[in-house]
């Protein structure tokens, strides 16, 4: 996502050279949640929900803008169906107050929320219509006229590519034009704000992919904003302007794709997204940017770039992501991080080797090498003393 | 394989079906008999059935069993389906186990005690016993069969198309009728023959709240047998059973037409999961 960044920052520049398989994406330059002037669409304040004793959302506050694509992502459990769902207005908030667009729907009904419609995991197609006549329900709610009901399914349909389905029934479609017509009937009620819960869980992993870009081709033409939950990762990765990852019924972390799997802000989401070695120590210098950490179980030490708000002695945790981790056989000159270990496991993917290596501490720390070299000689292989190494803002420092 | 066809499997099946069928098919065999005399087999006839049509009071009686089954049958399925949803809905509210025993009890109650204890209802209420009473007890007592067979459907009754329903603007209401009525509607259909079949050969309730000018064919059947089985018994018996056939024929075929094409929608997911 940061490699999207720089490539978009490339094409701004008058003549400068980019690649006719990646044009920029039309909405790099979109951050709405970084412009105070912007009044978000939806916004939770300060919401909690409690079922019994259990507490599903603890004090939630959350701003979404405008034709965002937004993700709450999190595994089972974490209370990012919940969150959805009250903005649907199937549960209510325990505590606080939900707006759309600034007006406050907590106390309405899910029917009298004109603005938002949902997607369900289910799909939730109603068996006894045509796909036509699913599609048409929520218009026909509205008490529209028959010509215009007929048109805005037509075009709905058109959409998504429905159009010889038209008078099946549900149990005659595949699960993937199920899931189309799940969305097709949704957005023909044409909400500003769309709701998908889990849209794509109930397909393959091919069709899945397929299904992320169509998903963000239709957000994209239609300029609805778009709330999904996922507990995919890559999901969330690939179709959301801004992912918030959830813990035990709370927001953990808010930010870009790219800022979340670069700077996540706790060990708990640097785990979540993506592979992550992480190191345990103290901190135990700081020199402008630059901070030393210990790490005791490994009898070694650290420099990596700090943030500002660290004091010595404090316990940190150094993350890293495998592939900004590089493997040696000789100890590299001139490094400033290098740790040695063994080699307990060789991954080869393919395209990529991971790399599993037990250092001092015990820990298994991983490795990826593109494999660039077109061979089949790998020249580091089981129990082999290696060496690892990393440059000093490849880690991040992490305090919870 | 043999095993399946073992002497002891034959003969109990055999005795199994004897045992529940024989007197039965001896009844319609005997409603065609040309004697007078139930017993004594004296060659083929139908005049018994069309003695029948001249028998006023037993018309008389069938009609009645017949408006007794059709409105108690309506009024219990329309009772036990929203019992249904109350219990399979509603989630856990304060009272929804007494709520839910109190529905079912009757499933298990002795007939006579349910029977006897609404008489008891009646005369202290001062109703007049007749038609009224009848029906109002075939529904208490069939309401509780119509909500099982409606619960079934419910509690497998994927919750979120409802709530599509709603998100798409339909209120409560008309999410029931234009969503989960006609979805649940084969299971309110065998709720509702299964009640009329219940009420229509029901003696020991109707014998209790009934009254003066309303006797069912069940009692009507019952008294005269008490003075002698005649051949024109047999053929109402005879017509009886054709009609309860029909009924849970009709109802069961419902519901295996709906869990099958529950199951071809369930694979046609699945293939397109896969």
């Amino acid at each position: 996502m940061a490699g999207n960044a720089s490539v978009a920052e490339a094409a701004a520049k008058p003549a400068a050279y980019t690649p006719a398989s990646r044009t920029p994406a039309p909405q790099s330059n979109f951050a709405p949640w970084k412009d105070p002037a912007k009044n978000p669409i939806v916004r939770f304040e300060n919401v909690t929900k409690r079922f019994g004793d259990f507490v599903a959302i603890k004090d939630c506050t959350l701003d979404i803008y405008e034709r965002e694509f937004f993700a709450l992502l999190g595994p089972s459990g974490c209370g990012k169906s919940t969150l959805l769902r009250m903005l649907a207005g199937f549960e209510k908030p325990t505590e606080g107050r939900i707006f759309v667009n600034g007006k406050d729907i907590t106390d309405l009904a899910p029917y009298e929320r004109t603005d938002v419609n949902m997607m369900f995991q289910s799909y939730a197609l109603f068996p006894h219509m045509t796909v036509e006549r699913n599609i048409g329900f929520g218009l026909r709610q509205d008490g529209m006229e028959k010509s215009a009901i007929e048109a805005r399914v037509a075009e709905a349909m058109a959409l998504l590519e429905l159009g010889k389905f038209a008078q099946r029934k549900p149990h005659q479609l595949s699960g993937g034009q199920q899931q189309r017509v799940a969305l097709a009937r949704a957005i023909a009620k044409k909400p500003r704000i769309m709701l998908l819960d889990e849209p794509l869980g109930a397909l393959d992993k091919r069709l899945r992919q397929q299904a992320q870009f169509e998903l963000m081709r239709i957000q994209e033409t239609t300029g609805t904003t778009f709330v999904i939950v996922t507990h995919d990762q890559e999901e969330a990765m690939t179709v959301a302007s801004r992912i918030a990852v959830m813990n035990h019924g709370e927001l953990a972390h808010i930010a870009t794709p790219g800022e979340i799997y670069e700077f996540p802000g706790s060990r708990y989401v640097a785990n979540f997204i993506g592979d992550v070695n992480i190191f345990e120590g103290k901190v135990s210098a700081i020199d402008g940017n630059d901070v030393t950490i210990d790490w005791p179980s490994g009898n070694d030490s650290f420099t990596a770039q700090g943030s500002a708000g660290l004091t010595i002695g404090q316990q940190v945790w150094l993350a890293m992501r495998p592939e900004k981790v590089r493997i040696f056989q000789t100890k590299p000159t001139e490094a400033c991080n290098a740790i040695p270990g063994k080699v307990v496991d060789v991954g080869y993917l393919g395209s990529i080797s991971h790399y599993h290596v037990k250092v001092a501490s015990g820990q298994q720390v991983t490795a990826l090498r593109a494999n660039a070299a077109q061979t089949v000689e790998h020249n580091i292989k089981w129990d082999d003393d290696v060496w690892l190494e990393w440059p000093y803002d490849a880690g991040m420092i992490l305090t919870k | 394989m043999n095993s399946r066809f073992s002497w002891f499997n034959v003969t109990s099946i055999v005795l199994g079906f004897a045992f529940l069928y024989i007197p039965i098919l001896l009844l319609v065999i005997y409603s065609f008999n040309d004697s007078k005399l139930v017993t004594v087999w004296g060659g083929w006839s139908t005049k018994w059935y069309s003695g029948l049509l001249q028998n006023d009071a037993l018309l008389d009686a069938a009609w009645v069993t017949l408006r007794v089954a059709l409105v108690s049958a309506t009024v219990a399925t329309i009772l036990g389906t929203l019992a249904a949803i109350v219990l399979v809905r509603m989630g856990r509210f304060r009272g929804r186990t007494l709520f839910s025993g109190l529905v079912f009890a009757p499933l298990v109650m002795p007939e006579v005690i349910t029977g006897l204890s609404l008489l008891l209802l009646f005369v202290a209420l001062g109703f007049d016993r007749g038609y009224w009473t009848v029906t109002i007890a075939h529904a208490t007592f069939a309401m509780c069969f119509a909500a099982v067979v409606v619960q079934s459907r419910l509690h497998d009754f994927d919750k979120s198309v409802e709530e599509a329903a709603m998100d798409l603007g339909a209120p409560p209401v008309r999410t029931f009728f234009e969503v989960t009525l006609p979805i649940i509607a084969p299971a309110v259909i065998s709720a509702w023959l299964l009640a009329f079949t219940l009420s229509l050969d029901d003696l020991v309730i109707a014998s209790f709240t009934t009254g003066p000018g309303a006797t069912t064919l069940p009692i009507k059947i019952y008294s005269q047998v008490r003075l002698g089985v005649t051949p024109e018994i047999n053929a109402i018996s005879t017509v009886m059973i054709g009609f309860v056939t029909i009924g849970v024929l009709v109802a069961s075929y419902m519901t295996k037409r709906q869990s099958a094409m529950r199951e071809r929608e369930t694979r046609a997911v699945d293939q397109g999961a896969a």
